[in-house]
């Protein structure tokens, strides 16, 4: 998990399943990225909550908010949540990407913070950047176009 | 003692799983010398256990495109193999094996996508029926799919799946010397935990 300001910029590297949550305060120019691996914490896991969709966008927003973040005006952007390879439909492996894609959908309503743009699902790999001065998003892909949001 | 995570492992263990996976890599290579018709020689494999941005950088960075093919254990052991082409691997295999040189992934027609994929089964099966003839085990193989993208995304797979277990792969790496070119081979061997447990024990290793 990373926060910074204007003109910063904040990357993640090639997200398979895992999703990129971008999280802005357009105000403040305020950016917050966390990467977030699974669904939801265990009550015996507590190592890295910022792994878990639940523990760490709840974290990642309570930190922005001591940086002077104000909740009704945060919006979100994401992007991951890909298949990487095609198992078949019953195996837990192939559909963690989709998963993940529903539990931060749900953990960011609950939280009450826009969801703004989502680039998730499909077969490849994502590299995300994010624009503190902006809020924009780029999302690179092999033998794909760039794609800006 | 049960070994209750990859950082269980010490270097008896660790030992055992490098002559494992040098059993392995010679099948391996015999098998792929015998397709390619080439004389192939090889390392002896290093066998790592590191953390998921350690393995990362080790296997050449989150960026670089490379083809991984997947096949799911199962039977007495649960688990997954990866093994890993990069594209100077792909260029010598198919060069020897159907006569083309290739500068990109995109240029991987079907068939020599299928002759990559078969090539990544016969090695994943040279490592898994090494581990079955040392100890009896019988291990089931699903069919092998294979995905080129980023090497971070499809290192995802597995650490999403046992996320919740571990946050380290174990890396059983070597070097294949075919035709003076030196190749990279990475296999990542990853049982759960259980079944890792299970196969130290079946290998006679216990620690106290």
């Amino acid at each position: 998990m990373k926060i910074c300001r204007a003109p910063g910029v904040l990357v993640t590297y090639a997200l398979g399943s895992c999703i990129g949550v971008c999280i802005y305060d357009p105000v403040l120019k305020l950016a917050g990225m966390v990467h977030i691996m699974l669904p939801n914490i265990y009550e015996n896991r507590r190592d890295n909550i910022f792994k878990y969709a639940d523990t760490g966008i709840a974290e990642t927003l309570r930190k922005m908010e001591a940086f002077g973040a104000v909740r009704n005006r945060l919006v979100c952007k994401i992007a991951g949540g890909a298949k990487m390879f095609e198992l078949g439909d019953n195996s837990s492996i192939g559909n963690i990407g989709a998963r993940n894609i529903d539990s931060v959908k749900m953990v960011l309503s609950k939280e009450r913070v826009r969801l703004l743009k989502a680039d998730v699902g499909s077969n490849y790999a994502r590299t995300m950047f994010f624009d503190a001065a902006t809020g924009e998003v780029t999302i690179k892909a092999y033998g794909k176009p760039e794609l800006k949001f | 003692m049960t070994i209750k995570s990859y950082d269980d492992m010490d270097s008896f263990k660790m030992d055992v799983l490098k002559e494992i996976g040098s059993i392995g890599t010679g099948n391996a290579a015999t098998a792929l010398s015998k397709m390619l018709d080439l004389k192939i020689h090889m390392s002896l494999p290093e066998v790592k256990v590191m953390d998921y941005n350690k393995a990362i950088r080790e296997l050449g960075g989150a960026e670089t495109v490379v083809m991984g093919v997947l096949v799911q254990l199962s039977g007495e052991i649960n688990g997954m193999i990866l093994y890993l082409q990069d594209l100077k691997f792909i260029q010598t295999v198919l060069k020897n094996l159907v006569q083309e040189e290739i500068t990109d992934y995109s240029e991987l027609g079907e068939l020599e996508s299928s002759a990559l994929l078969e090539i990544g089964n016969i090695i994943i099966s040279s490592y898994t029926n090494a581990i079955s003839a040392l100890t009896g085990i019988s291990i089931h193989l699903s069919v092998p799919v294979t995905s080129i993208n980023m090497l971070g995304g499809i290192l995802n797979v597995p650490m999403a799946e046992y996320g919740y277990q571990t946050d380290k792969l174990m890396t059983i790496g070597g070097t294949f010397m075919c035709d003076g070119e030196e190749v990279y081979s990475n296999l990542i061997l990853l049982p759960d935990i259980p079944s890792l447990d299970f196969l130290m024990k079946k290998l006679g290793v216990e620690s106290e």
